[in-house]
């Protein structure tokens, strides 16, 4: 076809620079209406979701098996992210809350308590995980298919991709779905930076650090992964990076460090020998003392390394050694620098990047602004900015979320693959958004049952969001929607708002700063809910879409523009929304006030009451009473309304004949205004 | 309104019906006395008891408090028993019975409604604006005012009181007010108009207000204000007698007074002033008139808050540094003086009015919150109360098979009919629902039924109906709570669509017990389905029932009956006939097959209804359901939806509860009479339902007829309502006897538009009956910009500060050394 000479061209650039001269399969493309680009956890959730929907998908992957990543890292083997088997809880989505590494799938056993029971998983577990979940799913993974340049064309069919892999075969996808994740180690520029050894190939033997000062650069969970397994065996372990330790707990990001890495804060906090410090990495320099006149200087060892300031070595830029005078040290300009010894090593362990050089210019997502430019920029429905058709997946999807949601972890973007599924579905297939049509009486109690177990909100806090679109007596229920597309809403879901407006329910973190442990850290008014600090859901009212201005300029810390009417479910230590007075009583208000109408449930004694004295009763009788479901009041439960004066009182049939009707009448007629009923006298 | 609080009060006291309250301390008068003190002339409270009902018992106990009240004002309080004494016209007249009576000057001057008298405060507040009616005036607008004070100026002040509404505490003390300084003070009340205005009020304001016009003296003083009007003071303490008293008190108080001593010795106010402030201001002979006039403006705006005195600099015990050009003494606590250099004057009046104002709003603070704390504590919902109510009471569920993913196919196959309830436990109706629920299933403990539940705020993906391994799940997702499916192993659910409520479940569920429709063979066994019951539990329950003929069962109108007859299980009983025996029956019977015969359970003397074979199960099961339909229903609350979904006009009539035989037949003969109207009215009665409601089985019904009519009617009563062009309500005249003809006519009236209404049904629209918290209000008053939008140059602002920070190199150095490093950088260092 016409695609065969372009590729002709590329087999020639690039192909006998990129590949083998083994080309025996080139022979035409191959077509596929969705490519996934890497079988790590992101594709694979994808490649379900795609699976599920029966469409025209492949599975791309360089290496033998899925999830190769983790055959390397973490280094130190052993995952971060919790496998909590036991929840005393039977609810399968409830339970995804505190399980961060299964992948979604209607399978409720396929999930990772089956390939290890640990609490951390080792890191082994996870591969064999992945593996289980293609096998048992059936999903079409190619393995061993390097692709090494990703261009877009345009066809009068539309625009496609094409994929060259190292064979120089060519794969032609109408939809790309980028999921190589980051591997590329991060590294910073700075005098002395070829001296550092890498986090991807130092060594993991705790004995080979025997009695060594080491520097380690970075404070992630990598750097304080690797301090934590040479703590033992070091004879100090200083950390250096731009800013000050983050602890996840206090920042509720998952990328900060976690506690189960920071037995460091410990040593260092108790004045043990290690030690944190902060400087920009790109203002220092690693340096090697020059011999001076070939003596050996006093004890020093040789190979040593000393860590100085760029500014102090800036007037020798002709030299391009790393070795220095001692002029050039920071101990010599001040007086009680605080490292001012040597180190036997320097360890980087700064984290990854995208890799972006294997997309032509045709197809190369920008760089996003956050992050050191590190990850593709990517827009709120996650594909590519100006490269549509090319979406990216997983970690390297980060750049949305990055350093405030979960989005670059797997408990997080298995559900940002799954709305980006959604809007393939409805953009290619025009098949909408899944959607719950519910009477709007059934809307709390709808809301709470969300509440009550929905993880993907509940993973991607401020992210992800259930949307609830008013439409008088009923409204629609669309799940997890990508909140920052909240203006797009109706061309990515594919659902029309209706002049009733629509409700936003997001799950939401306090911003303000706290004494984590303190006695003020959790708000348990529910009348000043709005200042909850753990993680509570928060709903949005708009009567229309915000528009992308009003995204934009949105307060400061909020994921959504102000709205008409908002309401904030006072956090709770169960994280449990549903006590009568606190969280249920004020949330019907705060409905009621989205629909303006009275959303209270009633008897059928009531219904019938009001059901004759007006027009129309209120809805809930409307929806229930009227349809010949009534509730009829238990006679248990009776004793109580009757007890608390919320109802009229029933007549003994005994008693009533004694007195003239009169004063019977009143009792009702009086107890029907006790009971919240308004009767225009 | 009257009944309305009446039943109130009623109520409150949770005295029930029986209870009577004591009345005996209250002056009961013989109608010798009434008539000795009637001609003396004194003015006389009484209210003429003909039968003490609940109400009136407790409007006699508030009579017999008010007695007191009204005695220090010369009003004489009391009672006449009518079944003892009987003083003429006044125990002998029904309308006396509702109304109490004021008499003065030998004659009755007013008579009052007992809904305006009906607690103490109104009691008292209304006899003393009646003997005050000439006394205290009333004024609309800005120009009524300006008449009055016109007419005052030079005369008397005046005190201006507004009151929301009349027969409050704050009416009262208005009046109690008023009765006492009368003679001294022109009193005006108000309760609205556009003269609020004027006086700066916002008409929404919930405060009653009193304000103070000088008009007596003021022409002889210097003020700002325009001559036209005399000045005015606003009492700023919340309205009671106490108040008010001390508030006119401060008014007589001088203005300004001079002294030649140093404020420290000077002394406190005294009585009746001792609870205002002192404000001291210092005056030079140089400057004497100047100062005496700063003084003057200063203490009229001081006025009521506190009182102003001038201290002559010269003398020589005049101590105070010259530094110091103000003093001011506080009430409360010690009588010190303290001492301040005024740039303003403005200054001083901050210092109290900000003071007041704190406190008012400490006060009206602290009784809002009040109110809103029930609003925020307490549930109103009815059903939600209840089940909160009994919190304390755990269902006994054992009874009960708690069906969940793993177990429901297992659960389900293993019984011919399982009855499964899908709750969610935060779902107040579904919490309310299981406890009747579990009633049934109590009694059906014995039954091959079994009784289940899903919880499906743990079972999320059963009741989202997703199959979990292999077989498939045989309902629908369901969204709606609760809800109750019944399941039969081998077929899909079925949804119970009737009332939540363990009666209507109960005999559903026995109901469902027998084929539908039952393949009938015998003569036997069409005697058995149209005479007994199904099931032992069932006894004294009369259904409806339906019976299919058919010449063969491959006739075309058997499958949609079948279908028809599916629907219908658990509500109708349903039997097929066909062959030889139904066409023996329906010869018996002059019935041409196919036909479908409903026997109504209402019906039982007349024949069947027959009914076409219809081309569809739908239609065919519209006709069923209208044939079962009673043309002259009772209504009640179980059946009151299937009527009013007719959509017509409701002929609706209320009669009470039979106290005896007599009772019962004339109720008996009412319904008979409503029968002849639909009879007699022919085809235009078809829209109009005419029915009845015996109040005595359906109490609900009373509030709906006092509802409609504003009170309660004799009975019978006769209403029109629901009419689908208008809300409007009409009774047929209620001492007119029913007959069918002349309730025709009356409809002929109405439809003439010649009747007036009655009454009216209430709106439609149910708004929320309280207002929801709004938190975007609160956060803009607590922390004003974190809830608003950015503007685009703020945000561009804030990007560039995070860069800059970044590129200040001194971070760098501070950095380098982490003992030094900034603590701002790490909120969380506490070492």
């Amino acid at each position: 076809m016409d695609s065969n000479l372009p590729c002709f061209i590329l087999f020639i650039l690039i192909g006998c620079v990129k590949c083998s001269s083994d080309n025996h399969h080139h022979n035409g493309t191959r077509r596929y209406d969705y490519c996934v680009l890497g079988a790590g956890p992101a594709g694979l959730q994808m490649g379900y979701f795609l699976s599920k929907a029966k469409r025209d998908y492949i599975i791309l992957e360089r290496n033998s098996g899925p999830g190769s990543f983790f055959n390397k890292y973490p280094r130190h083997r052993k995952l971060i992210s919790i496998n909590k088997i036991h929840t005393g809880r039977q609810n399968r989505e409830f339970n995804l809350r505190h399980d961060w590494n299964s992948l979604l799938s209607d399978r409720p056993d396929l999930l990772l308590k089956r390939v290890s029971t640990e609490f951390y998983p080792p890191a082994d577990a996870f591969p064999l995980y992945l593996s289980m979940f293609v096998k048992e799913l059936g999903l079409k993974v190619r393995y061993g298919v390097d692709i090494g340049m990703i261009r877009a064309v345009q066809s009068a069919s539309g625009r496609s991709y094409i994929l060259t892999d190292q064979h120089a075969a060519d794969y032609t996808c109408s939809v790309l779905l980028v999921a190589t994740g980051l591997w590329v180690p991060q590294k910073v520029q700075f005098v002395g930076s070829d001296l550092v050894e890498g986090y991807e190939s130092i060594s993991t033997n705790p004995e080979d650090y025997k009695d060594q000062a080491v520097l380690i650069l970075g404070k992630g969970n990598s750097a304080f992964e690797t301090a934590q397994s040479i703590l033992g065996r070091a004879s100090q372990v200083h950390m250096l990076s731009s800013s000050p330790v983050r602890l996840a707990w206090q920042t509720h990001y998952v990328g900060d460090l976690r506690a189960v890495n920071n037995e460091l804060i410990d040593t260092y906090q108790l004045k043990s020998l290690d030690g944190l410090a902060e400087a920009r990495l790109d203002k220092i320099g690693i340096t090697q003392r020059k011999e001076q006149g070939g003596r050996r200087l006093g004890a020093q060892k040789k190979g040593q390394f000393y860590l100085t300031l760029k500014k102090y070595t800036q007037h020798q830029e002709k030299k391009n050694s790393s070795d220095v005078t001692g002029e050039e040290m920071p101990g010599y300009h001040i007086d009680n620098f605080s490292m001012r010894k040597p180190y036997d090593r320097v360890i980087r362990c700064l984290g990854f990047r995208f890799n972006f050089s294997v997309f032509d210019s045709s197809a190369c997502p920008p760089n996003s602004d956050n992050a050191k430019g590190r990850l593709p920029g990517v827009t709120a429905w996650y594909e590519g900015i100006n490269i549509s058709g090319l979406f990216v997946l997983g970690t390297a999807a980060h750049s949305r979320d990055y350093r405030s949601s979960a989005g670059g972890f797997v408990h997080g973007f298995r559900y940002t693959a799954r709305a980006v599924h959604r809007v393939l579905e409805q953009r290619y297939h025009s098949n909408r958004w899944p959607s719950t049509k519910l009477l709007i009486t059934q809307l709390q109690s709808w809301i709470l049952k969300r509440l009550g177990e929905a993880s993907g909100p509940y993973q991607m806090f401020e992210v992800l969001g259930d949307v609830i679109l008013l439409r008088g007596s009923h409204c629609e229920y669309v799940e997890e929607f990508t909140l920052q597309a909240l203006p797009q809403f109706s061309s990515l879901s594919g659902h029309e708002v209706s002049n009733h407006g629509l409700i936003v329910l997001v799950m939401q973190y306090g911003h303000n700063k706290i004494d984590y442990l303190g006695w003020t850290r959790a708000e348990t008014d529910w009348t000043k809910a709005w200042k909850s600090n753990f993680l509570h859901p928060v709903l949005y009212y708009y009567d229309k879409l915000p528009t992308e201005e009003e995204m934009k300029l949105r307060p400061h810390g909020w994921p959504l523009p102000r709205p008409k009417a908002i309401h904030h479910m006072v956090e709770d230590f169960l994280a449990e929304w549903e006590t009568p007075i606190s969280h249920i009583q004020p949330l019907r208000r705060f409905l009621e006030h989205c629909v303006q109408t009275d959303l209270r449930a009633f008897y059928a004694e009531s219904c019938f009451r009001s059901s004759l004295s007006h027009r129309k009763p209120p809805l809930f009788c409307q929806q229930g009473y009227l349809k010949q479901q009534g509730v009829v009041h238990n006679s248990q439960l009776w004793q109580h309304v009757h007890d608390a004066g919320l109802m009229p009182t029933e007549q003994d049939a005994g008693t009533s004949g004694a007195d003239p009707a009169f004063p019977n009448y009143l009792a009702q007629a009086g107890a029907s205004m006790s009971s919240g009923l308004k009767l225009d006298f | 309104m009257w009944l309305c609080i009446a039943v109130f009060l009623l109520w409150m006291r949770s005295g029930g019906c029986s209870e009577k309250a004591n009345t005996s301390e209250l002056i009961e008068y013989t109608a010798a006395d009434f008539y000795e003190k009637l001609h003396s002339g004194k003015m006389m409270f009484i209210y003429f008891e003909h039968h003490v009902s609940p109400t009136i018992s407790l409007f006699l106990v508030e009579l017999e408090k008010s007695a007191d009240a009204l005695q220090d004002y010369g009003v004489l309080v009391g009672k006449v028993n009518c079944n003892k004494e009987l003083v003429q016209a006044y125990c002998t007249e029904e309308r006396e019975r509702h109304t109490a009576f004021l008499f003065r000057a030998g004659k009755e001057f007013l008579g009052f409604d007992l809904d305006t008298v009906f607690d103490v405060n109104s009691i008292v507040s209304e006899v003393l604006f009646a003997i005050l009616r000439e006394e205290v005036k009333y004024v609309h607008t800005d120009t009524d005012l300006l008449a009055m004070e016109k007419a005052a100026r030079g005369k008397k002040d005046i005190v201006l009181g507004y009151v929301r509404s009349l027969g409050t505490q704050e009416h009262r003390s208005m009046m109690e007010t008023a009765y006492v300084y009368g003679s001294k003070y022109q009193f005006i009340l108000i309760t609205g108009g556009p003269v609020l205005k004027h006086l700066g009020v916002d008409e929404l304001s919930h405060s009653s207000q009193v304000w103070f016009l000088h008009c007596r003296a003021h022409s002889g003083l210097t003020t700002s204000l325009s001559s036209e009007r005399c000045p005015l003071t606003r009492m700023r303490k919340p309205l009671s007698t106490l108040s008010l008293h001390s508030f006119l008190q401060l008014m007589e108080a001088p203005l300004v007074s001079e002294v030649y001593d140093d404020p420290s010795s000077v002394q406190p106010p005294q009585f009746p002033y001792q609870l205002t402030p002192q404000v001291f201001l210092f005056s030079r002979p140089a400057t004497k008139q100047q100062d005496l006039d700063t003084a003057t403006t200063l203490a009229w705006r001081l006025r009521g808050l506190a009182l102003l005195v001038l201290v002559h600099r010269q003398s020589p015990a005049v101590k105070t540094s010259g530094e110091y050009n103000a003093a001011y003494r506080l009430p409360e606590k010690s009588s010190e003086v303290k001492y301040l250099t005024l740039h303003d004057h403005d200054e001083v009046l901050e210092l109290f009015t900000n003071q007041e104002e704190e406190d008012e709003e400490e006060d009206e603070g602290w009784l809002e919150d009040e109110e809103v704390d029930s609003h925020f504590t307490k549930l109103d919902d009815e059903i939600a109360a209840s089940v909160y109510e009994n919190r304390g009471n755990f269902p006994d569920m054992d009874s009960i098979t708690q069906l969940t993913s793993d177990n429901f196919h297992t659960a389900v196959t293993q019984s011919s009919l399982t009855v499964a309830l899908f709750y969610l436990k935060w779902d107040a109706v579904s919490m309310a629902f299981l406890n009747s629920f579990i009633e049934v299933s109590e009694r059906l403990a014995d039954s091959e039924v079994q009784m289940s539940t899903v919880d499906c705020g743990e079972w999320t993906d059963l009741c989202a109906a997703q199959p979990g391994r292999s077989l498939p799940i045989p309902f629908q997702p369901i969204t709606a709570f609760p809800s109750v499916l019944l399941l039969r192993p081998q077929e899909s659910a079925r949804h119970y669509r009737g009332m939540l409520g363990s009666e209507a479940l109960h005999r559903f569920i026995m109901l469902s017990h027998p084929d539908s429709p039952v393949l009938l063979s015998t003569k036997e066994e069409v005697t058995s389905f149209l005479q007994e019951v199904p099931h032992p539990e069932l006894a004294g329950y009369n259904p409806d029932r339906v019976l299919g003929l058919f010449k063969t069962q491959a006739h075309a109108g058997v499958p949609l009956f079948t279908e028809a007859a599916k629907s219908l299980r658990g509500e109708v009983l349903t039997a097929l006939l066909t062959h030889g025996l139904a066409e023996k029956w329906a010869g018996e019977h002059a019935v041409v097959l196919p036909a479908v015969l409903v026997f109504p359970s209402w019906r039982t003397r007349t024949p069947p209804s027959t009914l076409p074979v219809s081309t569809s199960a739908e239609e065919l099961l519209s006709h069923i359901h209208s044939a079962l339909l009673h043309p002259l229903p009772e209504l009640t609350v179980e059946n009151l939806p299937s009527f009013l979904s007719l959509g017509k006009a409701l002929l609706l009539l209320f009669v009470g509860e039979e106290e005896d035989e007599i009772g019962r037949r004339q109720n008996q003969a009412l319904v008979e009479e409503m029968r002849g109207v639909v009879e007699l009215g022919g085809v235009r009665m078809q829209r109009y339902l005419a029915c009845w409601i015996h109040l005595g089985r359906t109490p609900a019904g009373m509030s709906v007829l006092g509802a409609y009519l504003g009170s309660m009617p004799p009975l019978p009563a006769l209403v029109l309502s629901h009419l689908p062009s208008g809300c409007e309500i009409y009774q047929y005249p209620p001492n007119t006897p029913i007959l069918a003809s002349s309730v025709l006519q009356w409809l002929q009236r109405i439809e003439d538009g010649a009747e007036s209404a009655a009454g009216m049904l209430g709106e439609d629209s149910w708004p929320p009956a309280v207002e929801f918290l709004d938190f975007l209000k609160i956060m803009d008053m607590q922390e004003p910009d974190s809830a608003q939008q950015q503007t685009p140059e703020e945000e561009e602002e804030e990007e560039e500060e995070e860069e800059g920070n970044k590129e200040e190199d001194e971070v760098v150095e501070k950095a380098a050394d982490s003992s030094r490093s900034s603590p701002d950088n790490n909120p969380h260092s506490e070492l």
